[in-house]
């Protein structure tokens, strides 16, 4: 019994110094027959381990990337937002710049600025004064057609009435010249807002305009398009201000009412034309008229891109000439300083008495090595 | 050990071995319980010391494949764990569950300092702070993990022969 118990610590002393011994010198193994086992052992027995902690790894890379993704998604939305409004304000912009040549030099570009108060919402702060030209009762338009009319200015910023404020008016005719009217807002129940408060003449009613005092025998259809008439002094004609929904039903024997749907929207109003009521062109029938206006402009931007650019690309060549032909002259100042160098040695020797050996004019100067940075001295 | 006994050990010693490839990498704490080490001693008092040196021997090779800078390290140390833990099994290994936490905390630091001291990997400084300061925090996650395995699976483990 104690030899049977004897042996069996034995063995076990004998595995421990096996596993022991196999270990170590496992740990002492070169590198490459190390690796070479490892790779074995992950190809083979190893593998499930292996996998099994891939897989975990895997899963916490995705949970610690899923948040930073998460932020990107939400900064990459912000940017498309923040790039639908560039977009729009591209378009309106392009807009503007195809109206600019057709207005003339009388215009003056300005952003509009909306008031946050409720009651200054037939209202809005354009950024340009008097510094640049913009003096009273100057029309504000853009690209869809009129907006409004300066009321005062500052010298930076001047304050424009919008087309649905009560005290709008504009004269105005039918686009064939046929039809003539004066349009003002569309209040509610056609009853004036003077006295009141600006907030209780809000409503969806305050997004249409009329056409009042139109003769009795003139009759507009549905879809006619609104001009400013020119005839009171303030807006040019040929201004678009919109078009004929219907007629109204007024107590008006004489005359006729029509119910105009606006040219532009006070609340995308962004960038405006201000314009200066001396400079402008008398007539701006062909401002509002024309569709491809913005085609024509880009062709224009795209054209005058060309043109620098081929401007620039002339440059480049020009001044890679230049470049070369101060190199060429570079090159032959250097070569014949060679060869006056040689013949003044040639010269030299021939004098000095020395062999009768010649030195051909082309030859080569005495190549000047430079130091040795090493200091390792040399065996013989 | 009967067989049914013995099939639930093994069984045991899998979903340890298992738990160590799949939950440390996910929790990736910088102290963790050390689910190898655990499986070891659990399988190693139920073993003779020569057994039980060759199981933490074959286990450690394996692990150590996966990271070959300290290949044979682990086997070393874990035969090393093993034979111990089987060796000192009628001290250790009793029904006090004080006992059984500090055998555990033992057997996990014991195995940090063999496997630091034989990887050679670390600085000075740093095997210092590691052996004096995460190690033992890994020694008593690995202590608790045990312990809750203890608890878990007595039914399993009891009855163990000495």
């Amino acid at each position: 019994m104690a030899r049977a118990a004897r042996a069996s610590t034995r063995i076990d002393a004998a595995l421990l110094v096996i596993c022991t011994l196999l270990a170590l010198l496992a740990i002492v193994l070169p590198a490459p027959a190390r690796d070479a086992i490892a790779a074995g052992f992950q190809r083979t027995l190893s593998r499930p381990l292996l996998a099994l902690q891939q897989r975990s790894e895997r899963a916490r890379a995705a949970f610690v990337e899923r948040e930073g993704l998460t932020a990107r998604i939400d900064s990459l939305s912000l940017q498309v937002t923040e790039l639908q409004g560039l977009d729009a304000e591209n378009a309106r912009l392009r807009r503007l710049l195809a109206m600019s040549p057709r207005v003339g030099r009388g215009f003056v570009p300005a952003e509009a600025l909306h008031g946050q108060v409720t009651g200054e919402s037939h209202t809005v702060l354009v950024t340009v004064g008097s510094r640049a030209g913009v003096v009273p009762n100057s029309p504000v338009v853009a690209p869809d057609g009129v907006v409004g009319r300066v009321t005062s200015v500052s010298p930076t910023s001047s304050q424009v009435i919008l087309w649905s404020h009560p005290d709008f008016r504009v004269s105005a005719m039918s686009a064939d010249g046929g039809t003539f009217g004066i349009v003002t807002p569309h209040l509610k129940d056609g009853a004036s807002c003077e006295g009141m408060d600006e907030s209780s003449c809000a409503g969806p009613e305050r997004l249409l305009l009329e056409m009042r005092g139109v003769a009795f025998r003139d009759v507009l259809k549905q879809g006619t398009l609104v001009v400013s008439s020119g005839l009171g002094g303030v807006f040019p004609k040929g201004m678009a201000i919109g078009t004929v929904i219907g007629e109204l039903k007024t107590t008006e024997q004489w005359t006729r009412t029509y119910l105009v749907r606006p040219a532009t929207r006070p609340q995308d109003l962004s960038n405006v034309l201000v314009l200066a009521p001396g400079l402008v062109r008398e007539e701006l029938p062909a401002l509002w008229n024309n569709p491809n206006a913005a085609e024509v402009v880009m062709s224009t931007v795209i054209a005058a891109g060309d043109s620098i650019t081929r401007q620039a690309a002339a440059a480049l060549v020009d001044a890679r000439r230049r470049a070369d032909s101060v190199t060429a002259a570079r090159d032959a100042a250097t070569q014949a300083a060679k060869d006056s160098v040689a013949a003044s040695l040639a010269a030299d020797s021939i004098a000095a008495g020395g062999s009768a050996m010649t030195v051909a004019p082309s030859a080569q100067p005495p190549v000047i090595r430079p130091p040795r940075r090493d200091s390792t001295p040399r065996r013989p | 050990m009967s067989v049914q006994r013995a099939l639930r050990l093994i069984l045991l010693f899998l979903v340890l071995i298992v738990l160590h490839f799949t939950l440390r990498p996910v929790l990736a704490w910088r102290a963790e319980a050390d689910f190898l080490v655990l499986a070891v001693l659990l399988a190693a008092v139920r073993l003779r010391p020569g057994a039980a040196a060759a199981l933490g021997f074959v286990v450690g090779i394996l692990c150590d494949a996966l990271v070959p800078v300290s290949f044979g390290a682990g086997a070393f140390t874990l035969a090393v764990i093993g034979f111990a833990a089987s060796w000192l099994k009628a001290v250790f290994f009793s029904d006090n569950v004080l006992l059984h936490a500090f055998f555990f905390f033992a057997g996990k630091w014991v195995y940090d300092i063999l496997f630091l001291i034989l990887e050679r990997q670390m600085g000075a400084g740093a095997m210092v702070t590691q052996l004096l300061v995460w190690s033992p925090l890994a020694a008593a996650l690995t202590a608790l993990t045990g312990l809750i395995v203890i608890m878990l699976f007595r039914n399993m483990l009891e009855g163990a022969p000495a």
